[in-house]
């Protein structure tokens, strides 16, 4: 589903943020990115993203190469993934239903469509009784859940989490990560950037190890064990 | 390091799981219904944050509307101007003084040649006696004039040119040299200088009201862009969100253009209102004026196509300016 080959990326300042970084990600499959701030996470799920393009390498999405997809194609790119952002990333001036219910109203379902599978997305994270609230006036908790519910509304093949757990106590990171394990075992293909290391030492998938920009530990291993 | 994964890149080959993903298909019509629900939507929201800020909008609109009025305004001024001066330029007469020796059959001859000129619309023919006649009448030398011995005046006719109105001037003056070349004409009297003036300002001013037209229309343009500038600055969070979503650049751009063509609107619609009313508070002291002079003239108004015109301009400003602010500014907020 997902394949780095030999990808680099080098900014313009000159600081190389990942050196012939490689990995496949089967569809399904569930990893954590983890690894020191600085060390690259970010920029790698960016190049996901499609806000950055490598330098060198090729990056495949379900046998597509990104690196070929114009910059017209990317809004489309974007609607088949779906992102959770350590800041919530949500808008204050609209309701969790209207936040929520953004990817959809962009790639242009029907209403009737869309009130279904926001409230289905809400309820998913527990979060049906608030869907007239504004996020502000959610708890930090509360405020990832909406973002993992508006990342997989559209029922994206890939999830992506940059420290989703980043501001949270262990109790809440547990149950976001239970959420997450919920969508990979439906198939989605999930990867995760974080440094809670006593987190994910508690679950059993695959972890991938990014030190100064070069991938140390595939993680592979351990997941076919 | 790289684990038992194969790197292998048989991709193709392998199950994908089946999952919920495979209604990523939207039909046709149901895009097209959310696309006109989202224009329906965007220009809803637009009025509203306009009205949430009504001190700041009713400010840019009235600048609009003074910058459109203004050129309005003269344009029509200009018109009326124009129409009179045709009218004046009809009543033009050329009046030919025959040469005193000429006889009857020469008087007939001469007529004759004016009325076959193109351009000569109609003539009146006035004998040395007539003129005497109405001299002695209008002048008051009446009994002055029994010690002449003998008649001083000579016969004239009155010549009126078909083709008249200010454009036509170059042509009017043609048919004078053709008069002249006559051979029983003594001498012409034109009075078209002031006519030829009258034209040149009108010429003149035209220019000028284009001038400030376009330099208002660029000031609109302006002010416009630098609204949507602000108000692109101020939702760049939300920018920024709907773009990592998946929103296109059409989407994102949507809102900022109604903006722009509702302000254009708004503003040409209040520069309609200044000028509805600057021509009827003008427009009686005009029919007044008119009606001291014993004239038939009416202010012209801007019409209904005018006004429409006007308002379609405005919206059609608005829009562009818009469109440039977007174009520079929407560009660089990319999610980082």
């Amino acid at each position: 589903m997902i394949r780095f080959d030999n990808i680099s990326k080098r900014y313009p300042s000159g600081l190389e943020a990942l050196k012939r970084v490689s990995f496949e990600l089967e569809a399904g499959e569930m990893a954590f990115l983890t690894g020191p701030s600085g060390a690259g996470k970010s920029t790698l799920l960016k190049l996901l993203m499609l806000m950055e393009r490598p330098s060198s390498g090729t990056l495949l999405i379900n046998g597509k190469n990104l690196n070929r997809l114009s910059r017209s194609l990317i809004p489309s790119y974007r609607r088949q993934i779906g992102v959770v952002f350590q800041n919530h990333q949500l808008l204050s001036d609209r309701t969790v239903f209207e936040n929520v219910a953004l990817p959809l109203h962009i790639a242009g379902y029907p209403p009737s469509e869309t009130g279904r599978r926001v409230r289905a997305a809400l309820d998913g994270v527990g979060l049906l009784e608030k869907e007239t609230h504004n996020p502000v006036t959610l708890s930090g908790g509360e405020q990832q859940r909406v973002g993992i519910a508006r990342a997989v509304v559209h029922k994206p093949k890939i999830l992506l989490a940059d420290e989703p757990t980043g501001n949270l106590d262990p109790v809440l990171s547990a149950e976001i990560m239970a959420l997450f394990r919920r969508f990979q075992s439906v198939g989605v293909t999930v990867l995760i950037a974080t440094h809670d290391i006593n987190l994910i030492n508690s679950l059993d998938h695959r972890i991938m190890h990014l030190e100064d920009g070069i991938l140390t530990d595939d993680g592979g291993a351990s997941n076919g064990q | 390091m790289m684990g038992a994964r194969p790197m292998a890149s048989n991709q193709n080959t392998r199950e994908p799981v089946t999952r919920g993903a495979s209604d990523q298909k939207i039909r046709l019509v149901d895009r097209w219904r959310s696309y006109k629900a989202h224009h329906r939507a965007t220009l809803f929201t637009t009025l509203k944050k306009m009205l949430s800020e009504p001190i700041q909008t009713l400010l840019t609109v009235v600048v609009i509307a003074i910058a459109l009025a203004l050129p309005s305004v003269m344009f029509l001024a200009l018109h009326n101007v124009q129409t009179l001066s045709s009218g004046f330029a009809s009543s033009a007469q050329i009046t030919v003084f025959v040469k005193k020796d000429t006889g009857s059959q020469g008087i007939t001859q001469l007529e004759k040649e004016l009325k076959a000129l193109p351009e000569v619309a109609a003539t009146t023919y006035i004998s040395s006696e007539q003129a005497l006649e109405e001299f002695k009448a209008l002048s008051g030398f009446g009994s002055a004039l029994q010690y002449l011995d003998d008649n001083p005046l000579p016969a004239v006719f009155l010549v009126q040119p078909a083709r008249s109105g200010a454009a036509e001037l170059a042509q009017a003056q043609e048919l004078v040299t053709a008069i002249g070349a006559l051979a029983a004409v003594d001498d012409i009297q034109v009075d078209m200088l002031w006519m030829q003036r009258l034209a040149t300002i009108t010429d003149v001013s035209k220019k000028l009201v284009l001038a400030m037209g376009v330099a208002l229309v660029i000031g609109v343009l302006l002010v416009i862009g630098n609204t949507i500038r602000l108000a692109i600055q101020s939702r760049r969070e939300e920018i920024i969100v709907v773009k990592l979503v998946g929103a296109t650049d059409a989407y994102v751009r949507r809102p900022f253009l109604y903006t722009g063509l509702l302000l254009g609107l708004f503003g040409a619609i209040v520069a309609s209102m200044l000028l509805l009313g600057s021509f009827y508070w003008v427009g009686h002291s005009i029919a007044v004026l008119a009606n001291l002079y014993q004239s038939q003239f009416q202010l012209a108004g801007p019409g209904f196509s005018g006004i429409l015109g006007l308002w379609g301009a405005g919206a059609l400003i608005g829009l562009t300016g818009a469109w440039v602010a977007v174009m520079q500014h929407l560009r660089a907020i990319e999610p980082k």
